[in-house]
């Protein structure tokens, strides 16, 4: 018997039973959809933090050290251990571009036009930080200049006075002794979106000259020198930022300061961007896949639904197998026969499913106001699911019938 | 023994089936023969082994001793591949229940075992017309079984019996859910498959029904009692009848 005349049949057994047809492809659909609904949200939750993350990347790595069993990342402990000389070997370094230090420095407050607000951390660095920031665009203003009593403010840390700082106005920083530091404002920063989320927090920046007071002996040299928690490296280009990071964590374990300034059971990293963006996106990854592991249940509910009533059809028609083995009817045609009704509602489910979920995908994207991501191969692979959920649900019930013995089948009523 | 000219020949047929471990003889020794062209009538009382007869004639089941020789071939010898094929193109049955595809037209069901011997869509088509044409239900070709009468739809089934130009016609009580009227239409048509050169055999309980055959085969208890030989058998013409 071929394939023609199988689908010819089970087309007729399936019209047969409209509405039971209708809620077994409806059980599929269902099923499917929520893969795909969910599948895309996450594909398009993705696209949205990692284009905001990755945007306009620099081919830099955040270097500093922590307990090694830490989890990596810019909240993590870390240890001022990097000296002005470390500093400067690195930058000598072949393919290091730039080599930007940055610390905190600690504050009491901040007062500007008589009013004294409490504010406990500076943000210190070179001039140079803002180069390779990203998101990192002035309102007004410009960088300050390092040995300048300067400062820049992101617009969050400006609105925090009853009148609104500008550039040009002076703002005294408290020191923790009460010591008063009068600094001129040089520019402001635009406050830029958080990808997970619309808060902001108000950041002062200052240069490490006259302000970044942390400082150790170096070592190496035997001179005091300015100590850093943290130093941005800036590659060439993207291309060698593997063999600048390999470079960088070379040095820092051979003869650096840093080596013998950081606790034993510390250890250096280098975190590329790529490296933040393989976190997140692992991280996304998971969530993606646990609420599409919650859709793939309904599916497999779906195909319980098929082989059910495949079941139901099976008994329901053992007369007519009886008949049909009666007049020639092989075991295989049987099956066939059985088989192709079978992923005939499978397939017929997972396509409405593709329709009602590329629907749902849109809906939940646009009431999630992300940009829609659509991952073209699932709705292959939704189709193939739904044959394939078709064939494993309808194997049983047609092997079933296919070993009917046609005396029985016959007699039966 | 058996002959070129037997459609089918039976040689010590025994059928025991295991009714739990109780073992049960529904046939025990049965031989008999079938010439092509003859006209042949099973009778007996039920459970006299009629449908047993019945079922290894017609290649649904296999004995548990003797031999059944369809068409010259031994049917248990054959696998049960084989056994359906030869089922599928030597016999043409005729049920009781008429046993039609509910959801296929008249057109349809009479290809149905061409189906099964892969015939192409375009000659099944020709012949089911034919076939049903020869019946005289040319024009209710491409109505469902349901929207037929009883003599209609079992005019359907000889006709599907025929699809395949079987070595025998196998009919099972043909006219027991007719009346008496359509029931007589329906052995005429027999009577004129008969004169055509088809071998039928026909079980029934009816004696009137058995009067068509050329001889009527008594079993009893599973063995077979006598063979009556009819000196005038009833050939009604189809179309006296209808």
């Amino acid at each position: 018997m071929n394939f023609e005349e199988s689908l010819r049949i089970s087309v007729r057994a399936i019209r047969g039973h409209r509405l039971r047809s209708f809620l077994t492809v409806l059980g599929v659909a269902i099923g499917v959809a929520a893969v795909i609904t969910f599948v895309t949200l996450g594909a398009s939750l993705q696209a949205d933090v990692l284009g905001e993350v990755a945007g306009d990347r620099t081919p830099s790595m955040a270097v500093s050290a922590g307990p090694a069993d830490a989890a990596p990342g810019p909240s993590g402990p870390r240890q001022a251990v990097f000296t002005e000389r470390d500093v400067e070997e690195i930058q000598a370094l072949d393919g290091v571009a730039a080599v930007v230090p940055s610390g905190d420095v600690p504050v009491a407050g901040l007062a500007f036009e008589g009013q004294t607000l409490g504010y406990n951390q500076l943000t210190a660095s070179t001039p140079a930080f803002f180069d390779y920031r990203t998101a990192a665009e002035f309102s007004a203003g410009g960088p300050y200049a390092q040995g300048a009593a300067e400062l820049v403010l992101n617009e969050p840390a400006a609105d925090l006075f009853e009148v609104n700082v500008s550039v040009g106005d002076r703002v005294a920083v408290v020191r923790p002794d009460g010591t008063r530091v009068n600094a001129t404002v040089v520019g402001l920063l635009a406050a830029s979106d958080s990808p997970f989320g619309g808060f902001a927090i108000p950041r002062v920046y200052v240069p490490t000259d006259p302000f970044y007071e942390t400082r150790l002996e170096s070592p190496n040299s035997g001179t005091q020198q300015r100590v850093y928690p943290t130093l941005t490296v800036v590659a060439e280009d993207f291309q060698r930022v593997g063999a600048v990071r390999e470079g960088v964590l070379a040095y820092l374990d051979g003869e650096s300061d840093a080596r013998q300034l950081k606790p034993e059971s510390y250890e250096f990293r280098a975190q590329t961007a790529e490296d933040v963006v393989d976190q997140i996106r692992s991280l996304l990854d998971t969530f993606t896949a646990f609420v599409t592991g919650i859709a793939v249940i309904s599916l497999v509910v779906g195909s319980i639904g098929i082989a059910n009533v495949m079941l139901v059809s099976v008994t329901e028609r053992t007369r007519e197998i009886g008949i049909m083995k009666a007049v020639g009817a092989q075991n295989r045609d049987v099956l066939q026969l059985f088989l192709v009704e079978a992923t005939l509602l499978g397939v017929v489910g997972a396509l409405a499913g593709i329709v009602l979920g590329i629907l749902g995908a849109v809906a939940a994207t646009r009431y999630a106001a992300l940009p829609l991501t659509f991952p073209y191969e699932w709705a292959g692979i939704a189709v193939l699911v739904g044959l394939l959920v078709g064939v494993v649900a309808g194997l049983y019930p047609a092997w079933n019938a296919a070993r009917t013995d046609p005396i029985d089948a016959l007699r039966y009523e | 023994m058996s002959d070129a000219t037997d459609a089918v020949v039976l040689e010590g047929v025994s059928k025991t089936y295991q009714l739990g471990d109780q073992p049960v003889a529904a046939l025990g020794g049965v031989s008999m023969r079938l010439p092509r062209g003859s006209y042949t009538a099973v009778m007996g009382p039920s459970g006299s082994g009629k449908s047993t007869l019945m079922n290894l004639v017609g290649c649904l089941d296999t004995p548990t001793s003797g031999r059944v020789v369809v068409d010259g071939q031994d049917v248990a010898a054959l696998s049960d591949r084989e056994r359906t094929r030869l089922r599928g193109r030597e016999i043409g049955f005729v049920f009781q229940t008429f046993n039609l595809m509910p959801r296929l037209t008249a057109a349809e069901n009479v290809a149905l075992p061409m189906v099964f011997q892969g015939v192409s869509a375009a000659e099944r088509e020709l012949r089911a017309r034919q076939l049903l044409d020869r019946v005289g239900l040319a024009e209710r070709a491409n109505h469902r079984p349901r929207e037929l009468s009883g003599g209609q739809r079992q005019r359907v089934a000889i006709a599907r019996a025929l699809a395949n130009d079987p070595a025998l016609l196998l009919a099972d009580e043909p006219t027991g859910n007719l009346d008496s009227a359509t029931g007589r239409a329906i052995m005429s048509q027999f009577a004129d498959l008969h004169r055509a050169g088809n071998t039928v055999l026909v079980v029934t309980h009816e004696r009137p029904i058995a009067e068509h055959a050329d001889r009527i085969v008594h079993l009893l208890d599973g063995e077979l009692e006598r063979v009556e030989t009819i000196d005038e058998p009833r050939r009604p013409h189809a179309g006296d009848t209808q």
